[in-house]
């Protein structure tokens, strides 16, 4: 049982190495034969003005001159290495710009993702229980609305409102400036970013939970402990959502790739330094070693995610 | 005939039934399915309605809140919005019908093939699936717009369809798999059917009921799609006008307080997202 586990592990890790592997390769040809100067983000307005020798000489300080299969094999041996090489935007170590852009995204992402699931389980429990009354209804109605907004729309819409209009909130950034360590101006920088996060995501999951709860109620279990007396509460809290809640739970872990998705736009229309607008800057801009990196994390991440969740239904005995 | 006998002690009770008869509309999303037609036929036809040019761009009349002559104002280029948002809806619907068909087609040829195939082949599609699925789509969508190089109406739906056919892929593969083992298919085989006949004839009408609400929400996903690459320009380009690219313009709206450019394209876009996602619902309920 032991070296059958020990064998699935290491089986788990080398799938893990390949898949990552395949991507990093698969971003890095297709990067490299999209159109597009990456001179431009290195050099900026000054490439415009450079004669052809002062072009070659830069090409070749960036390694760009060599054909895209050296350059991957070099890249590659770096990357093993621990070395991603330099961005040419930013003129610093690749590594060292994600650190300082991170944990912004980490706090919003992460802040959101919990919001998202908890409000979504009480939603749904709320739904359950009005089972096809009025504040069911009410809330569904209003859920199916809100799940069709789209994402930068909202966001655009709570930047005029709020920020420009009404001016209670501030519509971009992270903090307000020279105030990296002020967690009130960072929580004021969060509002509305996390709000439009929640609105667009917490139907879909609600619902979920609402369907799953409700698909509990009409068991036979559920017939007999009201046979036996107990009240609705105790039925819908220790016995139907008891067993709704892994399934939950593992949905929670797949869906971890559609919350990052929405984190990104958000991040990108508030103007919110984190990984998702760089991310957006570096591919428009063809800053290739900050993309190859910023790529391969948020793709690591969510194939970690696809295998817990795997590993999960296998546990799970059911 | 009369009766010997009166029961009595009993309250005399018109004969009612129980069942009530269900109108024809209950249930069904009506009021959706009619608005979302309008929005497509007035798309269709917008040569009639179009007031002014949607490309002319009247550079004495930028940002002219809505009024008789400019019915939803115009925009920072000076065009007009009413015009725009129904030459600009033709293309977003086209772009999300598209984008639909491609991953269908995408998605039935590989989960057929998939079920269809020795089991090597099918575990390498099925690896190669999943690690599409778990790449960000919006991602994806990027690097191919790179390889098609220009952005025209015809490469954002190609991009948009070949990212997302994954998930559909996977539940064609489940049903063709319970589907091969059936008698018909078994006879059809020895008739000498070739594989194609057989998927078409044979398979197509087993899943079709299955994958039906997702091929529609495949629609409302493409046009949402869209719209967010656009917005971000890395979709349409701003002189393709479609509510998307529309859009784009609305940060700059943003800082002149101009509503208009920033609600029009927005609301047209919401409420089409939310007509195909009733439907989308119906049909699910339905099969």
């Amino acid at each position: 049982m032991v070296r059958y586990r020990l064998l699935d592990g290491v089986k788990k890790v080398f799938l893990f190495l390949f898949s990552i592997f395949l991507l990093s390769a698969a971003v890095f040809f297709i990067s490299r034969l999209a159109p597009g100067d990456p001179l431009v983000s290195y050099y900026g307005e000054r490439v415009e003005r450079m004669g052809i020798q002062e072009r070659v000489w830069a090409e070749e300080k960036l390694g760009l001159k060599d054909s895209v299969w050296v350059q991957y094999i070099r890249w590659l041996g770096n990357a093993i290495r621990g070395e991603f090489g330099i961005s040419y935007k930013y003129k610093m170590d690749v590594i060292e710009v994600i650190k300082g852009r991170i944990g912004n995204t980490l706090l919003l992402g992460g802040v959101g993702f919990c919001l998202v699931f908890l409000l979504a389980l009480l939603l749904g429990i709320f739904c359950a229980w009005h089972e096809n009354r009025m504040p069911d209804r009410i809330v569904c109605t209003l859920g199916t609305i809100t799940s069709c907004i789209p994402e930068f729309w909202l966001s655009l819409l709570f930047i005029f409102i709020f920020s420009t209009n009404l001016k209670w909130l501030p519509g971009s950034g992270a903090y307000a400036v020279g105030k990296a360590d002020d967690w009130g101006s960072r929580m004021e920088h969060l509002i509305l970013p996390l709000t439009v996060l929640v609105v667009s995501h917490i139907w879909y999951y609600a619902y979920m939970v609402r369907n799953r709860i409700l698909e509990e109620t009409g068991t036979d279990y559920v017939l007999l402990a009201k046979a036996k007396g107990l009240n609705k509460r105790q039925i819908m809290f220790h016995h139907c959502l008891r067993n709704a809640i892994p399934s939950y739970l593992s949905m929670a872990a797949a869906s971890v790739p559609h919350v990052l998705g929405g984190t990104y736009i958000v991040e990108t229309v508030f103007s919110y330094p984190g990984i998702g607008t760089l991310s957006y800057e570096s591919a428009r801009y063809k800053d290739y070693n900050l993309l190859m990196l910023l790529s391969i994390l948020s793709g690591a991440f969510v194939i970690l995610c696809n295998m817990a969740v795997q590993k999960g239904a296998e546990r799970d005995g059911r | 005939m009369e009766d010997r006998f009166e029961i009595v002690g009993i309250r005399k009770m018109p004969d009612v039934k129980l069942v009530k008869k269900e109108k024809w509309y209950q249930g069904k999303p009506v009021f959706f399915a009619i608005l979302l037609g309008m929005i497509l036929a007035v798309c269709l036809a917008c040569e009639l309605v179009m007031t002014k040019d949607p490309f002319y761009l009247d550079l004495q009349h930028c940002n002219v809140p809505p009024d008789g002559e400019f019915l939803f104002g115009t925009d920072t280029l000076g065009r007009d919005i009413f015009s725009m948002i129904w030459y600009g809806g033709r293309v977003s619907l086209f772009i999300g019908i598209v984008s639909a068909a491609v991953s269908t087609g995408i998605a039935i040829f590989v989960g057929a093939v998939s079920a269809c195939a020795p089991a090597w082949a099918d575990a390498l599609l099925m690896r190669f699936t999943e690690i599409i699925l778990s790449i960000p789509s919006l991602l994806l969508v990027l690097f191919l717009q790179a390889v098609f190089g220009e952005n025209t109406v015809f490469s954002v739906s190609a991009a948009i369809g070949m990212t997302g056919w994954a998930a559909m892929a996977k539940v064609i593969r489940a049903e063709v798999i319970k589907l091969r083992k059936c008698e018909y298919v078994a006879a059809s085989k020895c008739m000498g059917g070739s594989f194609l006949h057989i998927l078409w004839e044979h398979f197509l009408p087993g899943f079709m009921p299955s994958i039906m609400f997702m091929a529609v929400m495949e629609i409302r996903s493409a046009i949402l799609a869209e719209s967010t690459l656009s917005f971000m320009g890395l979709g349409l380009p701003v002189e393709m006008v479609s509510w998307g690219s529309m859009l784009s313009l609305a940060e700059k709206a943003i800082l002149t307080n101009d509503w208009w450019i920033l609600f029009f394209p927005g609301i047209f876009l919401t409420v089409t997202l939310l007509c195909i996602t009733r439907i989308g619902e119906y049909i699910r309920r339905k099969f």
